[in-house]
């Protein structure tokens, strides 16, 4: 147990014009016994941020600290990290349960009687579910169930700190979802220090006690899981979380309304807020808008056509044309099922102005910082 | 009743398994195939059919032939000796310490080697590598007389060492070459692995990439050696008779102002040819993945 520090570290591979900048300047602290998450688009940096606390890749500057002692010039099996790849890098001559024991063999993770080896290697794969694979190679296994030896891998070993890059990536859904559940729950993730990487922003919210979105090799966002959901620092965060994806709407101020998607949006211009120009865009989470009357008017409202209504089981999932020809965007909506809108029906769209998040303007495509919410 | 063949029954004829169309273009490939065979193969016929043949009818225009074993005893047979000056039976065992000798050398120094050069970027490492696959470059005549030079100074001509030494040269290219692919084959996380597991550097290239390279080290060796056995130049001109190798001997045979024995040479070069064959036939399985160059992952 330990806590780490990741302090202004920066990594490129290669050199020259071909030179990728893997990491800029990234600082995180990370306290003893949380369980952090890095949450980041392929290509954002995630697996070199582990591997340079694990000591896999030498970062050019900066440094990491591990419950305080600096990592410069140590070697990873001085570390005292474990770390379950996404590739698995299980051992391709190995039993799995020569896998699982290959850590507690090396004498430096403590050392264990044959009979220990065995109960602990036991007690991970029962809770892995993989107790009945032990004699099998890996090139036996299904890709989910690789994916959890590595993981065992891991669990099987005390370590100041669990790297774990992906590791529930490819379970099936249902499995997944159990994993997930059940992952925060045992006993050695909730007492070790764990900087878990993802792409899925469901698994982030689950199961960190903090987020740190990445992007470019930049941290973008550091927060509880309420945090960066309910306030997402730009765009790119606020698009990251969710699914289906944040609606976006580009508004001007007029008197004190502010209106977008020709005149089809409108929400009372909050007057807490700075708006250059006059202009903003506004930020909606398809399941915060409600299908219905009118809300009042300290509300944020939207009118359009429905174009799609597709049925996700208890919900279903409404595309709405607003705006009509001149500029109509299409607005995601995710309602209860029993909202009765059909397609090509006219539907009023409303959410409290609390859920409303209000971002700078900017060009298209380029992210933009978050102003505040449309409510104080 | 007779049924007209539709194009289905054509395409199902195409699908099955290990069936083949005859057509005239495969028709041709296949005479192609077989008229190198006969060409590749028909020196090795002819050995053996000389190698069976007794004096009186190995240099006869016609073709005579009532076969015999008794070359093969001459060979290795006091006679063999006084013909040649040559002990056969100890140049084979010399042919075999040798080349054993120098794979040995070239397994010790060129798997780590390899290891570094697959593994690591460093500077001048790619350069390093082709100065090692240039040996290969350079007719072996043309650096012989330095060596000659050399090995005589040195006090290492006609010795074992010598031959060792020299046919390093042949193996180690060979050895560096194909082991690097197998390593750069093999992902790198698997030796992270290890080294997050508690491993040092060093144990985890001996218990996790080493093994998992065998294959490419047995078909490595092979190759080495077959190619240390067939070399001549470097036996012929650094050897005399205490360190003589399997191919000098047998073309004493040819006689050098006396007799030409033709049968007892064909006799001398197929049992020359055993050791490396027996070899081959024992490992068979990793050689022909080894040619592929670790092209081809497991």
């Amino acid at each position: 147990m330990a806590s780490v520090s990741i302090d202004h570290v920066s990594k490129t591979y290669g050199s020259g014009s071909s030179a990728v900048r893997a990491l800029e300047d990234v600082d995180l602290s990370i306290e003893d016994g949380e369980f952090f998450v890095v949450l980041g688009p392929s290509g954002a940096g995630k697996t070199t941020l582990l591997k340079s606390v694990a000591g896999l890749v030498e970062v050019e500057a900066g440094d990491v600290r591990i419950d305080g002692t600096s990592m410069e010039g140590v070697e990873p099996y001085h570390r005292n990290v474990a770390m379950a790849f996404e590739s698995y890098a299980l051992y391709p001559q190995k039993t799995v349960f020569d896998n699982l024991a290959s850590p507690l063999r090396s004498g430096r993770t403590g050392r264990y009687s044959a009979e220990q080896q065995r109960q602990r290697i036991e007690a991970v794969t029962t809770t892995l579910g993989i107790d009945h694979l032990l004699k099998r190679f890996p090139r036996e296994l299904s890709n989910g169930q690789r994916q959890r030896v590595a993981l065992g891998r891991v669990l099987v070993r005390p370590a100041d700190v669990y790297l774990l890059d992906e590791p529930l990536s490819h379970l099936d859904a249902k499995l997944r979802a159990a994993m997930r559940a059940e992952l925060k729950q045992l006993g050695e993730m909730s007492r070790t220090t764990s900087l878990y990487v993802t792409h899925d922003y469901q698994e982030a919210l689950a199961l960190g006690d903090r987020i740190a979105v990445l992007r470019s090799g930049r941290v973008v966002q550091v927060g509880t899981p309420e945090q960066i959901w309910r306030e997402p620092v730009d765009t790119f965060v606020a698009k990251a979380l969710g699914q289906p994806e944040i609606n976006l709407f580009e508004v001007e101020a007029s008197g004190d309304r502010l209106r977008g998607a020709g005149g089809a949006l409108e929400l009372p211009a909050p007057a807490h807020l700075e708006l250059p120009g006059g202009r903003a865009r506004v930020g909606v989470r398809p399941r915060d808008l409600a299908l219905g009357a009118p809300g009042g008017a300290d509300a944020l409202h939207l009118r359009g056509r429905v174009v799609l209504a597709e049925r996700l089981g208890r919900l279903m999932e409404f595309s709405v044309r607003v705006g009509g020809q001149d500029g109509g965007e299409d607005v995601i909506v995710v309602a209860d099922s029993d909202a009765g809108a059909r397609e090509g029906e006219l539907v009023d769209l409303h959410l409290p102005l609390t859920n409303v998040h209000v971002f700078a303007a900017g060009p298209a495509g380029e992210e933009t910082v978050r102003l505040g919410g449309a409510a104080r | 009743m007779l049924r007209e063949r539709g194009p289905e029954v054509a395409l199902a004829r195409e699908l099955t398994p290990g069936q083949k169309r005859v057509t005239p273009a495969s028709v041709v490939a296949d005479l192609a195939i077989l008229a190198w065979f006969v060409f590749s193969l028909f020196p090795l016929v002819w050995m053996v059919l000389l190698a069976l043949k007794n004096d009186a009818d190995q240099t006869s225009t016609y073709f005579r032939f009532s076969p015999t074993t008794a070359n093969f005893g001459t060979v290795l047979s006091q006679r063999g000796q006084d013909l040649t000056s040559v002990d056969f039976g100890q140049a084979m065992l010399t042919s075999v310490l040798n080349c054993a000798g120098a794979v040995l050398v070239s397994l010790v120094v060129g798997i780590p080697a390899a290891y570094a050069a697959g593994r690591w970027k460093f500077k001048g490492s790619e350069d390093l590598m082709f100065q090692m696959l240039s040996f290969r470059f350079a007719p072996e005549l043309m650096v012989i007389v330095p060596l000659f030079v050399i090995y005589n100074t040195l006090g290492v001509f006609d010795t074992k060492l010598g031959m060792v030494w020299v046919l390093q040269l042949v193996t180690m290219p060979l050895v560096v070459w194909i082991l690097r692919s197998y390593f750069q084959d093999l992902s790198p996380e698997l030796e992270q692995a290890a080294l997050l597991d508690g491993y040092t550097r060093r144990r985890a290239f001996l218990t996790v990439a080493l093994p998992l390279v065998r294959p490419g080290i047995a078909a490595a060796a092979l190759l080495a050696f077959i190619f240390a056995w067939n070399n001549y130049l470097f036996p012929l001109i650094l050897t005399d008779s205490a360190a003589t190798t399997v191919t000098v001997a047998v073309t004493k045979y040819l006689g050098g102002g006396g007799q030409a024995y033709y049968n007892l040479t064909a006799a001398a070069a197929l049992l020359g040819a055993l050791p490396p064959l027996v070899l081959a036939l024992t490992i068979q399985r990793y050689l022909v993945r080894g040619l592929s160059f670790g092209a081809v992952k497991a």
